[in-house]
Protein backbone atom coordinates (compact mmCIF):
# COMPACT_ATOMS: atom_id res chain seq x y z
CA UNK A 1 0.00 0.00 0.00
CA UNK A 2 1.25 3.23 -0.44
CA UNK A 3 1.95 5.37 2.14
CA UNK A 4 -0.08 8.55 3.21
CA UNK A 5 2.56 11.79 1.77
CA UNK A 6 0.31 13.65 4.34
CA UNK A 7 -0.28 16.45 2.03
CA UNK A 8 -3.61 17.98 2.11
CA UNK A 9 -6.23 15.89 0.36
CA UNK A 10 -9.54 15.84 -0.04
CA UNK A 11 -11.76 19.18 -0.94
CA UNK A 12 -9.26 21.32 -1.48
CA UNK A 13 -6.73 19.28 -3.08
CA UNK A 14 -6.24 16.22 -5.14
CA UNK A 15 -8.15 13.05 -4.87
CA UNK A 16 -6.90 9.77 -5.98
CA UNK A 17 -8.91 7.64 -8.32
CA UNK A 18 -8.67 4.35 -7.87
CA UNK A 19 -7.31 3.35 -4.82
CA UNK A 20 -6.98 0.04 -3.30
CA UNK A 21 -9.75 -1.52 -1.35
CA UNK A 22 -8.72 -3.69 1.84
CA UNK A 23 -10.81 -7.37 1.07
CA UNK A 24 -10.60 -10.49 2.98
CA UNK A 25 -8.64 -12.93 1.04
CA UNK A 26 -8.03 -17.00 2.00
CA UNK A 27 -4.65 -17.55 0.26
CA UNK A 28 -2.41 -20.84 0.21
CA UNK A 29 0.54 -21.07 1.81
CA UNK A 30 2.33 -19.69 -1.29
CA UNK A 31 -0.03 -16.48 -1.50
CA UNK A 32 -2.66 -17.73 -4.05
CA UNK A 33 -5.97 -16.41 -3.48
CA UNK A 34 -8.44 -19.37 -2.77
CA UNK A 35 -11.42 -17.45 -1.89
CA UNK A 36 -12.72 -13.80 -1.72
CA UNK A 37 -14.90 -12.48 0.75
CA UNK A 38 -17.61 -10.41 -1.34
CA UNK A 39 -20.77 -8.75 0.93
CA UNK A 40 -20.17 -11.58 3.39
CA UNK A 41 -20.19 -14.77 1.73
CA UNK A 42 -16.89 -16.36 1.19
CA UNK A 43 -16.96 -16.73 -2.39
CA UNK A 44 -14.07 -19.64 -4.22
CA UNK A 45 -12.04 -18.59 -7.10
CA UNK A 46 -12.49 -20.70 -9.70
CA UNK A 47 -9.43 -19.53 -12.10
CA UNK A 48 -6.37 -17.26 -12.10
CA UNK A 49 -6.11 -15.55 -15.47
CA UNK A 50 -3.45 -13.50 -14.79
CA UNK A 51 -0.29 -12.71 -12.55
CA UNK A 52 1.90 -10.32 -12.28
CA UNK A 53 3.84 -8.14 -10.03
CA UNK A 54 5.16 -4.35 -8.57
CA UNK A 55 8.51 -3.64 -6.93
CA UNK A 56 8.69 0.14 -6.87
CA UNK A 57 10.39 2.89 -5.35
CA UNK A 58 12.48 0.17 -3.31
CA UNK A 59 15.18 3.43 -2.58
CA UNK A 60 12.60 4.57 -0.73
CA UNK A 61 9.46 3.62 0.48
CA UNK A 62 8.81 0.03 -1.42
CA UNK A 63 5.91 -1.18 -3.02
CA UNK A 64 6.04 -4.73 -3.36
CA UNK A 65 2.61 -6.08 -4.94
CA UNK A 66 1.33 -9.23 -6.33
CA UNK A 67 -1.05 -8.99 -8.57
CA UNK A 68 -3.97 -11.47 -9.69
CA UNK A 69 -6.73 -10.97 -12.20
CA UNK A 70 -9.17 -14.02 -10.68
CA UNK A 71 -12.29 -15.18 -11.84
CA UNK A 72 -14.56 -16.36 -8.83
CA UNK A 73 -16.74 -18.94 -8.64
CA UNK A 74 -20.12 -17.06 -9.47
CA UNK A 75 -18.40 -15.88 -12.69
CA UNK A 76 -17.12 -12.10 -11.37
CA UNK A 77 -14.13 -10.98 -12.29
CA UNK A 78 -11.99 -9.04 -9.78
CA UNK A 79 -8.05 -7.64 -9.99
CA UNK A 80 -6.61 -8.53 -6.52
CA UNK A 81 -2.92 -7.74 -5.30
CA UNK A 82 -1.00 -8.93 -2.06
CA UNK A 83 1.01 -5.80 -0.32
CA UNK A 84 4.14 -8.17 1.01
CA UNK A 85 5.01 -4.66 2.41
CA UNK A 86 2.19 -4.90 5.07
CA UNK A 87 0.96 -8.48 4.30
CA UNK A 88 -2.80 -7.03 3.07
CA UNK A 89 -5.02 -7.82 0.56
CA UNK A 90 -6.39 -5.52 -1.59
CA UNK A 91 -8.80 -4.96 -4.72
CA UNK A 92 -8.26 -2.52 -7.29
CA UNK A 93 -10.91 -2.14 -10.46
CA UNK A 94 -7.73 -2.90 -13.49
CA UNK A 95 -4.55 -3.03 -13.60
CA UNK A 96 -2.40 -0.40 -14.31
CA UNK A 97 -2.50 0.67 -17.99
CA UNK A 98 1.10 0.61 -18.21
CA UNK A 99 1.33 -3.05 -17.60
CA UNK A 100 -1.57 -3.83 -19.62
CA UNK A 101 0.78 -2.23 -22.54
CA UNK A 102 3.62 -3.89 -21.60
CA UNK A 103 1.82 -7.30 -21.41
CA UNK A 104 0.44 -6.84 -24.69
CA UNK A 105 3.62 -6.40 -26.18
CA UNK A 106 4.72 -9.33 -24.18
CA UNK B 1 -47.41 -35.99 -19.31
CA UNK B 2 -45.22 -32.77 -19.52
CA UNK B 3 -45.60 -31.40 -22.30
CA UNK B 4 -48.36 -30.50 -24.50
CA UNK B 5 -48.57 -30.00 -27.96
CA UNK B 6 -51.63 -28.33 -30.33
CA UNK B 7 -50.99 -28.33 -33.26
CA UNK B 8 -53.49 -26.93 -36.99
CA UNK B 9 -51.57 -28.49 -39.60
CA UNK B 10 -51.54 -26.30 -42.75
CA UNK B 11 -52.99 -23.81 -40.39
CA UNK B 12 -53.49 -20.99 -43.62
CA UNK B 13 -55.25 -23.62 -45.42
CA UNK B 14 -57.17 -24.90 -42.32
CA UNK B 15 -58.29 -21.62 -42.03
CA UNK B 16 -59.00 -20.66 -45.56
CA UNK B 17 -61.30 -23.92 -45.85
CA UNK B 18 -63.36 -23.02 -42.60
CA UNK B 19 -63.71 -19.21 -44.21
CA UNK B 20 -64.80 -20.61 -47.50
CA UNK B 21 -66.32 -24.65 -47.24
CA UNK B 22 -67.11 -24.43 -51.24
CA UNK B 23 -63.64 -25.51 -51.78
CA UNK B 24 -64.04 -28.57 -49.84
CA UNK B 25 -63.34 -31.50 -52.28
CA UNK B 26 -60.85 -29.35 -54.32
CA UNK B 27 -56.87 -28.88 -54.25
CA UNK B 28 -56.58 -25.33 -52.20
CA UNK B 29 -54.09 -22.58 -52.51
CA UNK B 30 -53.90 -19.87 -50.59
CA UNK B 31 -52.83 -16.87 -52.47
CA UNK B 32 -50.75 -12.94 -51.30
CA UNK B 33 -49.29 -10.38 -53.26
CA UNK B 34 -46.04 -11.22 -54.11
CA UNK B 35 -43.59 -7.74 -55.03
CA UNK B 36 -43.94 -8.65 -58.65
CA UNK B 37 -46.89 -11.46 -59.50
CA UNK B 38 -49.53 -13.33 -56.87
CA UNK B 39 -47.64 -15.89 -55.06
CA UNK B 40 -48.44 -19.28 -52.99
CA UNK B 41 -48.92 -18.36 -49.31
CA UNK B 42 -49.36 -21.85 -48.60
CA UNK B 43 -51.36 -25.07 -50.18
CA UNK B 44 -52.61 -28.21 -48.92
CA UNK B 45 -51.13 -32.07 -49.08
CA UNK B 46 -52.81 -32.19 -52.55
CA UNK B 47 -51.79 -29.53 -54.22
CA UNK B 48 -47.78 -29.91 -53.27
CA UNK B 49 -48.06 -33.48 -54.58
CA UNK B 50 -48.61 -32.12 -57.80
CA UNK B 51 -45.66 -30.17 -57.36
CA UNK B 52 -47.15 -26.51 -55.90
CA UNK B 53 -44.59 -25.51 -53.31
CA UNK B 54 -44.96 -21.74 -51.15
CA UNK B 55 -43.80 -19.25 -52.63
CA UNK B 56 -44.30 -20.17 -56.17
CA UNK B 57 -45.98 -17.54 -58.64
CA UNK B 58 -49.53 -18.00 -58.74
CA UNK B 59 -49.71 -18.69 -62.21
CA UNK B 60 -46.83 -21.46 -62.59
CA UNK B 61 -49.15 -22.79 -59.68
CA UNK B 62 -51.69 -23.09 -61.10
CA UNK B 63 -50.76 -24.66 -64.64
CA UNK B 64 -49.15 -27.19 -62.54
CA UNK B 65 -52.39 -28.26 -60.14
CA UNK B 66 -55.23 -26.16 -62.76
CA UNK B 67 -58.09 -28.26 -60.32
CA UNK B 68 -57.46 -26.49 -57.19
CA UNK B 69 -59.51 -23.36 -55.72
CA UNK B 70 -57.27 -20.09 -55.36
CA UNK B 71 -58.55 -17.95 -51.98
CA UNK B 72 -56.50 -14.92 -51.10
CA UNK B 73 -54.65 -14.83 -47.56
CA UNK B 74 -56.74 -13.57 -44.71
CA UNK B 75 -54.09 -12.09 -42.68
CA UNK B 76 -56.84 -10.97 -40.57
CA UNK B 77 -58.59 -14.14 -40.26
CA UNK B 78 -55.18 -15.50 -39.58
CA UNK B 79 -54.35 -13.48 -36.65
CA UNK B 80 -57.50 -13.64 -34.83
CA UNK B 81 -57.68 -17.59 -35.31
CA UNK B 82 -53.90 -18.05 -34.13
CA UNK B 83 -54.81 -15.55 -30.80
CA UNK B 84 -57.61 -17.78 -30.30
CA UNK B 85 -56.07 -20.29 -29.98
CA UNK B 86 -52.90 -18.74 -27.33
CA UNK B 87 -55.41 -17.19 -25.22
CA UNK B 88 -56.68 -20.28 -24.75
CA UNK B 89 -53.64 -22.00 -24.31
CA UNK B 90 -52.83 -19.58 -21.48
CA UNK B 91 -55.72 -20.08 -19.82
CA UNK B 92 -55.40 -23.83 -19.67
CA UNK B 93 -51.20 -23.57 -19.04
CA UNK B 94 -48.66 -21.00 -17.30
CA UNK B 95 -46.45 -21.80 -19.76
CA UNK B 96 -47.38 -21.35 -23.18
CA UNK B 97 -44.60 -21.04 -26.12
CA UNK B 98 -45.88 -20.81 -29.73
CA UNK B 99 -43.91 -22.26 -32.24
CA UNK B 100 -45.67 -20.66 -34.95
CA UNK B 101 -49.22 -19.65 -35.81
CA UNK B 102 -51.46 -22.73 -34.96
CA UNK B 103 -48.84 -24.65 -33.50
CA UNK B 104 -48.30 -24.33 -29.61
CA UNK B 105 -46.46 -25.96 -26.79
CA UNK B 106 -47.87 -25.67 -23.65
CA UNK B 107 -46.40 -26.66 -19.88
CA UNK B 108 -49.29 -29.33 -18.42
CA UNK B 109 -46.72 -30.52 -15.36
CA UNK B 110 -49.48 -31.42 -12.72
CA UNK B 111 -52.05 -29.94 -14.57
CA UNK B 112 -54.45 -32.83 -15.16
CA UNK B 113 -53.79 -34.03 -11.50
CA UNK B 114 -54.91 -30.27 -10.32
CA UNK B 115 -58.12 -30.28 -12.33
CA UNK B 116 -58.58 -33.96 -10.99
CA UNK B 117 -58.66 -35.65 -14.08
CA UNK B 118 -56.32 -38.69 -15.77
CA UNK B 119 -54.23 -36.95 -18.56
CA UNK B 120 -56.36 -38.75 -21.43
CA UNK B 121 -59.65 -37.35 -20.21
CA UNK B 122 -57.59 -33.75 -19.42
CA UNK B 123 -55.74 -33.72 -23.65
CA UNK B 124 -59.59 -33.95 -24.36
CA UNK B 125 -60.94 -31.53 -22.58
CA UNK B 126 -57.82 -29.24 -23.62
CA UNK B 127 -59.00 -30.29 -27.69
CA UNK B 128 -62.59 -29.86 -27.06
CA UNK B 129 -61.95 -26.28 -25.98
CA UNK B 130 -59.13 -25.63 -28.80
CA UNK B 131 -61.34 -26.96 -31.24
CA UNK B 132 -64.04 -24.64 -30.08
CA UNK B 133 -62.14 -21.58 -29.82
CA UNK B 134 -60.55 -21.63 -33.06
CA UNK B 135 -63.40 -23.30 -34.95
CA UNK B 136 -60.95 -26.07 -36.26
CA UNK B 137 -59.67 -30.10 -36.02
CA UNK B 138 -57.10 -29.61 -33.31
CA UNK B 139 -54.12 -32.54 -33.42
CA UNK B 140 -53.33 -32.78 -29.64
CA UNK B 141 -50.39 -34.97 -28.62
CA UNK B 142 -48.44 -34.93 -25.15
CA UNK B 143 -45.39 -36.33 -23.60
CA UNK B 144 -42.76 -35.91 -21.50
CA UNK B 145 -40.55 -33.67 -23.78
CA UNK B 146 -41.66 -30.93 -26.16
CA UNK B 147 -40.54 -33.06 -29.18
CA UNK B 148 -42.25 -35.98 -28.02
CA UNK B 149 -45.40 -33.72 -28.07
CA UNK B 150 -45.30 -32.42 -31.38
CA UNK B 151 -44.32 -35.78 -32.66
CA UNK B 152 -47.68 -37.03 -31.01
CA UNK B 153 -49.40 -34.35 -32.20
CA UNK B 154 -47.82 -34.83 -36.01
CA UNK B 155 -48.44 -38.32 -36.01
CA UNK B 156 -52.57 -37.74 -34.86
CA UNK B 157 -53.11 -35.13 -37.37
CA UNK B 158 -51.25 -37.69 -40.17
CA UNK B 159 -53.02 -41.12 -39.23
CA UNK B 160 -56.43 -38.80 -39.37
CA UNK B 161 -55.79 -37.32 -42.60
CA UNK B 162 -58.55 -37.20 -45.02
CA UNK B 163 -61.37 -37.61 -42.04
CA UNK B 164 -63.37 -35.26 -40.80
CA UNK B 165 -63.28 -33.98 -36.31
CA UNK B 166 -60.28 -33.74 -34.79
CA UNK B 167 -58.15 -36.80 -34.31
CA UNK B 168 -57.91 -38.28 -30.84
CA UNK B 169 -55.22 -37.45 -28.50
CA UNK B 170 -51.97 -39.12 -28.41
CA UNK B 171 -50.39 -39.56 -25.42
CA UNK B 172 -46.30 -40.54 -25.26
CA UNK B 173 -45.32 -42.56 -21.79
CA UNK B 174 -42.62 -41.24 -20.38
CA UNK B 175 -40.63 -44.89 -20.52
CA UNK B 176 -41.66 -45.54 -24.45
CA UNK B 177 -40.47 -42.41 -26.22
CA UNK B 178 -38.01 -43.79 -28.23
CA UNK B 179 -40.14 -46.48 -29.51
CA UNK B 180 -43.06 -44.11 -29.77
CA UNK B 181 -40.85 -41.88 -32.32
CA UNK B 182 -39.24 -45.18 -34.21
CA UNK B 183 -41.94 -45.22 -37.06
CA UNK B 184 -42.54 -41.83 -37.27
CA UNK B 185 -41.54 -40.07 -40.51
CA UNK B 186 -38.40 -37.94 -40.62
CA UNK B 187 -40.49 -35.01 -41.86
CA UNK B 188 -41.70 -34.63 -38.07
CA UNK B 189 -38.21 -33.19 -37.05
CA UNK B 190 -37.97 -29.87 -36.93
CA UNK B 191 -35.57 -29.04 -39.89
CA UNK B 192 -35.36 -27.53 -43.02
CA UNK B 193 -37.39 -29.35 -45.75
CA UNK B 194 -33.72 -29.79 -47.78
CA UNK B 195 -32.65 -31.95 -44.81
CA UNK B 196 -35.91 -33.86 -44.71
CA UNK B 197 -35.38 -34.65 -48.67
CA UNK B 198 -31.59 -35.30 -47.90
CA UNK B 199 -32.36 -38.28 -45.26
CA UNK B 200 -34.73 -39.35 -47.40
CA UNK B 201 -32.39 -39.41 -50.53
CA UNK B 202 -30.01 -41.46 -48.28
CA UNK B 203 -32.90 -44.10 -47.37
CA UNK B 204 -33.61 -42.99 -43.82
CA UNK B 205 -37.04 -42.67 -43.48
CA UNK B 206 -38.32 -42.95 -39.93
CA UNK B 207 -36.72 -41.94 -36.87
CA UNK B 208 -35.62 -45.32 -36.02
CA UNK B 209 -33.25 -45.80 -38.81
CA UNK B 210 -31.76 -42.27 -37.99
CA UNK B 211 -31.64 -43.43 -34.24
CA UNK B 212 -29.88 -46.82 -35.16
CA UNK B 213 -26.94 -44.91 -36.70
CA UNK B 214 -24.08 -43.83 -35.03
CA UNK B 215 -24.50 -40.58 -33.88
CA UNK B 216 -21.19 -39.21 -34.48
CA UNK B 217 -21.72 -40.24 -38.20
CA UNK B 218 -24.89 -38.10 -38.86
CA UNK B 219 -23.51 -35.37 -37.19
CA UNK B 220 -20.29 -35.59 -39.82
CA UNK B 221 -22.92 -35.38 -42.10
CA UNK B 222 -25.44 -33.07 -41.66
CA UNK B 223 -22.90 -31.29 -39.20
CA UNK B 224 -24.95 -29.69 -35.51
CA UNK B 225 -28.74 -29.92 -37.43
CA UNK B 226 -27.56 -33.73 -37.39
CA UNK B 227 -26.32 -34.11 -34.10
CA UNK B 228 -29.84 -32.42 -32.51
CA UNK B 229 -31.87 -34.60 -35.17
CA UNK B 230 -30.14 -37.50 -33.56
CA UNK B 231 -30.76 -37.09 -30.60
CA UNK B 232 -34.72 -35.91 -30.76
CA UNK B 233 -35.12 -39.01 -32.97
CA UNK B 234 -33.36 -41.20 -29.88
CA UNK B 235 -35.42 -39.64 -27.44
CA UNK B 236 -33.44 -36.96 -26.22
CA UNK B 237 -35.07 -33.96 -26.15
CA UNK B 238 -33.55 -31.50 -23.16
CA UNK B 239 -35.31 -28.72 -24.78
CA UNK B 240 -37.92 -26.94 -22.63
CA UNK B 241 -41.19 -24.26 -23.44
CA UNK B 242 -40.29 -21.04 -23.12
CA UNK B 243 -43.39 -18.69 -22.66
CA UNK B 244 -43.42 -15.62 -24.52
CA UNK B 245 -43.32 -12.79 -22.54
CA UNK B 246 -45.81 -10.20 -22.62
CA UNK B 247 -44.96 -6.90 -24.30
CA UNK B 248 -45.40 -4.11 -21.25
CA UNK B 249 -47.31 -1.13 -22.90
CA UNK B 250 -48.99 2.12 -21.26
CA UNK B 251 -52.01 3.58 -22.53
CA UNK B 252 -54.87 6.25 -21.73
CA UNK B 253 -58.42 6.78 -23.74
CA UNK B 254 -60.89 9.50 -23.66
CA UNK B 255 -64.00 10.30 -24.44
CA UNK B 256 -63.83 13.72 -26.26
CA UNK B 257 -66.26 16.39 -24.99
CA UNK B 258 -66.95 17.74 -27.59
CA UNK B 259 -66.90 16.45 -31.04
CA UNK B 260 -63.44 17.15 -32.48
CA UNK B 261 -62.21 18.37 -35.86
CA UNK B 262 -59.41 20.78 -35.99
CA UNK B 263 -56.03 19.67 -35.10
CA UNK B 264 -55.32 22.07 -31.81
CA UNK B 265 -58.55 20.09 -30.09
CA UNK B 266 -57.00 16.66 -30.81
CA UNK B 267 -53.35 18.21 -29.62
CA UNK B 268 -55.05 19.18 -26.07
CA UNK B 269 -56.33 16.01 -25.51
CA UNK B 270 -53.40 13.90 -27.16
CA UNK B 271 -51.73 16.23 -24.39
CA UNK B 272 -53.39 15.36 -21.63
CA UNK B 273 -53.77 11.71 -22.71
CA UNK B 274 -49.57 11.22 -22.74
CA UNK B 275 -49.44 12.73 -19.38
CA UNK B 276 -52.02 10.41 -18.33
CA UNK B 277 -50.23 7.41 -19.64
CA UNK B 278 -46.83 8.17 -18.45
CA UNK B 279 -48.01 8.61 -14.86
CA UNK B 280 -48.70 5.09 -14.74
CA UNK B 281 -46.91 4.31 -11.47
CA UNK B 282 -45.64 1.07 -11.96
CA UNK B 283 -44.12 2.34 -15.44
CA UNK B 284 -43.16 6.34 -14.50
CA UNK B 285 -39.69 7.28 -16.01
CA UNK B 286 -39.85 4.51 -18.61
CA UNK B 287 -38.74 5.20 -22.43
CA UNK B 288 -41.04 4.31 -25.19
CA UNK B 289 -40.33 3.06 -28.81
CA UNK B 290 -43.11 3.43 -30.01
CA UNK B 291 -46.49 5.22 -29.76
CA UNK B 292 -50.15 3.92 -31.71
CA UNK B 293 -52.78 7.01 -31.67
CA UNK B 294 -56.40 5.99 -32.63
CA UNK B 295 -59.09 8.28 -32.92
CA UNK B 296 -62.72 7.05 -33.17
CA UNK B 297 -64.76 8.97 -35.72
CA UNK B 298 -68.43 9.61 -35.56
CA UNK B 299 -69.15 7.93 -38.70
CA UNK B 300 -67.81 4.80 -36.67
CA UNK B 301 -64.62 4.67 -38.56
CA UNK B 302 -60.90 4.78 -36.78
CA UNK B 303 -57.79 6.37 -37.29
CA UNK B 304 -54.86 4.86 -36.43
CA UNK B 305 -51.16 6.68 -36.63
CA UNK B 306 -48.10 4.21 -35.51
CA UNK B 307 -45.21 6.52 -34.72
CA UNK B 308 -41.84 5.19 -33.69
CA UNK B 309 -39.74 7.63 -32.18
CA UNK B 310 -36.24 7.81 -33.33
CA UNK B 311 -34.64 7.17 -29.65
CA UNK B 312 -36.72 5.74 -26.61
CA UNK B 313 -38.42 8.55 -24.92
CA UNK B 314 -39.83 8.87 -21.09
CA UNK B 315 -40.08 12.83 -22.10
CA UNK B 316 -44.47 13.60 -23.07
CA UNK B 317 -43.46 16.49 -24.66
CA UNK B 318 -40.58 15.33 -27.44
CA UNK B 319 -43.53 12.85 -28.24
CA UNK B 320 -46.20 15.37 -28.43
CA UNK B 321 -43.87 16.89 -30.69
CA UNK B 322 -43.47 14.31 -33.36
CA UNK B 323 -47.53 13.42 -32.75
CA UNK B 324 -47.92 16.82 -34.00
CA UNK B 325 -46.92 16.10 -37.22
CA UNK B 326 -48.69 13.38 -37.88
CA UNK B 327 -52.00 15.17 -36.17
CA UNK B 328 -51.81 18.16 -37.62
CA UNK B 329 -51.34 16.60 -41.41
CA UNK B 330 -55.02 14.79 -40.80
CA UNK B 331 -57.91 15.32 -43.06
CA UNK B 332 -61.02 13.93 -40.77
CA UNK B 333 -64.11 12.67 -43.14
CA UNK B 334 -65.83 13.69 -39.65
CA UNK B 335 -65.44 14.45 -36.43
CA UNK B 336 -63.88 12.24 -33.56
CA UNK B 337 -65.00 11.38 -30.83
CA UNK B 338 -62.95 9.22 -28.93
CA UNK B 339 -58.86 8.76 -28.57
CA UNK B 340 -56.44 6.54 -27.04
CA UNK B 341 -52.97 6.16 -27.15
CA UNK B 342 -51.10 3.30 -26.27
CA UNK B 343 -47.31 3.64 -25.67
CA UNK B 344 -45.10 0.05 -26.28
CA UNK B 345 -41.46 -0.62 -27.03
CA UNK B 346 -40.53 -0.41 -23.52
CA UNK B 347 -36.70 0.46 -23.54
CA UNK B 348 -33.98 1.91 -21.34
CA UNK B 349 -33.32 5.59 -22.44
CA UNK B 350 -30.42 6.63 -23.80
CA UNK B 351 -28.27 8.30 -22.35
CA UNK B 352 -26.28 11.56 -23.76
CA UNK B 353 -22.67 12.67 -23.24
CA UNK B 354 -23.48 16.28 -22.67
CA UNK B 355 -21.14 19.17 -23.31
CA UNK B 356 -19.72 21.20 -20.33
CA UNK B 357 -18.92 24.31 -22.04
CA UNK B 358 -20.29 24.08 -25.51
CA UNK B 359 -20.74 28.08 -26.13
CA UNK B 360 -17.68 29.61 -25.38
CA UNK B 361 -16.09 31.94 -22.29
CA UNK B 362 -19.44 33.09 -21.24
CA UNK B 363 -20.96 29.68 -21.02
CA UNK B 364 -17.36 29.04 -18.73
CA UNK B 365 -17.96 31.64 -16.65
CA UNK B 366 -21.55 30.56 -15.78
CA UNK B 367 -20.48 26.99 -14.81
CA UNK B 368 -18.05 28.76 -12.64
CA UNK B 369 -20.38 30.45 -11.20
CA UNK B 370 -22.79 27.80 -10.25
CA UNK B 371 -19.46 25.25 -9.57
CA UNK B 372 -18.81 28.14 -6.78
CA UNK B 373 -22.54 28.62 -5.44
CA UNK B 374 -22.62 24.68 -4.90
CA UNK B 375 -19.33 24.86 -3.06
CA UNK B 376 -20.64 27.43 -1.01
CA UNK B 377 -23.89 25.79 -0.49
CA UNK B 378 -22.62 22.53 0.73
CA UNK B 379 -18.68 23.84 2.36
CA UNK B 380 -16.92 21.78 -0.05
CA UNK B 381 -16.44 21.14 -4.01
CA UNK B 382 -19.19 19.08 -5.56
CA UNK B 383 -17.86 19.55 -9.27
CA UNK B 384 -14.72 17.73 -9.87
CA UNK B 385 -12.87 17.06 -13.19
CA UNK B 386 -10.05 14.17 -14.09
CA UNK B 387 -6.73 15.54 -14.58
CA UNK B 388 -3.90 12.90 -14.72
CA UNK B 389 -1.38 13.03 -12.42
CA UNK B 390 1.42 9.98 -13.19
CA UNK B 391 -0.28 8.52 -16.62
CA UNK B 392 3.17 6.76 -16.40
CA UNK B 393 2.91 4.94 -13.00
CA UNK B 394 2.65 1.59 -12.54
CA UNK B 395 0.78 2.44 -9.04
CA UNK B 396 -2.53 2.86 -10.61
CA UNK B 397 -4.28 5.04 -8.02
CA UNK B 398 -1.16 7.58 -8.73
CA UNK B 399 -2.14 7.87 -12.34
CA UNK B 400 -5.43 9.90 -12.27
CA UNK B 401 -6.89 12.05 -9.59
CA UNK B 402 -10.26 14.67 -9.23
CA UNK B 403 -9.36 18.15 -8.57
CA UNK B 404 -12.09 20.36 -7.76
CA UNK B 405 -13.54 21.89 -11.19
CA UNK B 406 -12.86 26.03 -11.56
CA UNK B 407 -9.30 25.30 -9.56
Amino acid sequence: MVEDSGTAAGAGGLRPLNTPIPTAVDATPSGVPRAVLRRGKLVPVARIIDRWRIDDEWWRAPIVRRYFLVELRDGHQLTLFHDAVHDAWYRQPYPAPVERVQRRGA
Amino acid sequence: MKVACLLIPDFAVAVARRDHPETRGRPLIVAAAGEDAPRVRACCPQAVRSGVSEGMVLRRALSLCPKAAVVPADERALAETAAALRTLAERHSPAVEEAAPGHLHLDVRGLAQLAGLADEAYLADLQRAASAASGLPVSIGAGPGVFAAHAAAAAASAEHAGKTGAPPPVLVPEEGVAEFLAPLPVEVLPLPTAMHQRLRLLGIERLGQLAALPRSAVAAQFGPAGARAWDLAAGKDTSTVVPRRPERTAGAAMELPAPASTAEQLLAATSALLQQALEAPALRGAAWRRCTWRLELESGEAVVRVVTFREPTSDGERMLFVLRQKIARLTLPSPGVRLSLKLSGLCGEYGHQAVLWPSGPRRRRELLEAAEQLSARYGEPQIFRVVEVEPWSRIPERQLALVAFGR
